[in-house]
């Protein structure tokens, strides 16, 4: 992302950028984020002059298109759900990150898949979902180049639907496809954490808790089941 | 508790009737949030004089010859919320904050710090979608109003620039 960062002003439609080899890979909020070689690790920079509450809904669209991504290249659905916002998981673990930077003329999209190695369960925080990978759950061997060939397809599709019919089918589409829906799950915020029914998500893309306080619709935080 | 708490509403709302006096203002609104389902919210208020008291102290007071009537003498002096102030850049969107790129390091900015139109400010986060909210002109930060981590609201007053 700090390679498409710098490149972002000399370009002037949306662009991938993939790193074959990544030096620098990061995390939401400084954590690690580990990216062997024969991993996916790409940018799509996105020139955009649009209000920040329209850029983050690009979480949930960058959520279905790797989702749809990942049921491409492995021929199957059976273990693949989203975590709020953005998560992947497969057979219950991570397989992949989305991070989004907002700038004030472009949107980075940074999508991180572990399609041959996972870290080891050591290396991420204990209460966080088991890291896997798409080599080790699905048996199936996909390089980068292959990879961000449905991933692009499959965002150009998502992004198009977006833009002409806003956020109601992708969230719809997002929710069809949520892991622990109706579940109690674990909301962790900067200052302060609640639990909650998992209900919904709302037309902002903000997770809806019935917590025992009542409703609460949280903008950021990290989801633990 | 009820009488101790009373009591320093009372002394509190008195210190605001003082403020207000001491430095000449019409109005003054504070609300104070001391946890959940208990804040206080009091505005004290005077009436200002058809013609602006141009009594005793106040050394501010000596520009304003030719000063607007009351009203908008009021509004121009010290306004008490943040948000009013006119060198208050504000969130664009709910979320939480984040004073640094990631922690651990260097805050984006610092009072006294003199930045530049367009430099980053801080991130505002939401749907893991990290805002960075720029500078909207040059100058000097004179206030930081939120904390790292804090949730902010839509238009909530994040620094003072001028």
């Amino acid at each position: 992302m700090t390679e498409a960062a710098r490149q972002a002003t000399e370009l002037a439609g949306p662009t991938w950028i993939c790193a074959l080899r990544q030096s620098a890979a990061r995390g939401r909020r400084g954590r690690d984020w580990v990216n062997p070689e024969g991993n996916f690790a790409a940018t799509l920079v996105l020139p955009t002059s649009e209000p920040p509450e329209m850029r983050a809904l690009r979480s949930f669209v960058a959520a279905l298109a790797l989702f749809d991504a990942l049921v491409a290249v492995s021929g199957r659905v059976d273990g693949l759900s989203l975590k709020w916002p953005n998560d992947v998981l497969l057979a219950g673990g991570k397989v992949a990150g989305i991070l989004l930077d907002s700038l004030p003329d472009h949107l980075l999209i940074g999508i991180g898949v572990n399609l041959v190695q996972a870290p080891m369960a050591s290396e991420v925080e204990a209460s966080a979902v088991p890291p896997v990978s798409v080599l080790s759950v699905l048996g199936v061997e996909v390089g980068p180049d292959v990879f961000l060939d449905h991933l692009a397809a499959r965002y150009a599709e998502h992004e198009r639907s977006f833009v002409t019919l806003g956020f109601a089918p992708i969230r719809e589409a997002w929710l069809a496809r949520a892991a622990r829906m109706g579940e109690t799950v674990t909301a962790r915020m900067g200052t302060r954490e609640v639990q909650g029914r998992f209900d919904t998500i709302d037309a902002q893309g903000r997770i809806v808790l019935t917590t025992a306080q009542g409703r609460e619709a949280i903008a950021a935080a990290d989801i633990f089941f | 508790m009820t009488k101790n708490t009373r009591d320093a509403d009372v002394a509190f709302i008195e210190a605001l009737a003082q403020l207000l006096r001491e430095n000449d203002l019409t109005e003054v609104q504070v609300k104070r949030e001391y946890g959940e389902d208990d804040s206080l919210n009091v505005r004290v208020s005077r009436l200002s004089p058809a013609a602006p008291a141009m009594s005793a102290p106040a050394p501010v007071a000596a520009v304003p010859a030719a000063a607007p009537p009351a009203p908008d003498a009021s509004s121009a002096a010290t306004p008490e919320d943040p948000a009013e102030h006119p060198g208050a850049v504000t969130s664009p969107m709910v979320g939480t904050v984040y004073l640094q790129g990631e922690p651990g390091a260097p805050a984006f900015i610092s009072v006294g710090q003199q930045i530049n139109e367009g430099d980053t400010l801080l991130i505002v986060e939401a749907m893991k979608t990290m805002n960075h909210i720029p500078a909207p002109r040059a100058g000097t930060v004179k206030r930081i109003l939120v904390e790292d981590g804090a949730p902010v609201e839509y238009g909530a007053p994040l620094v003072i620039l001028e």
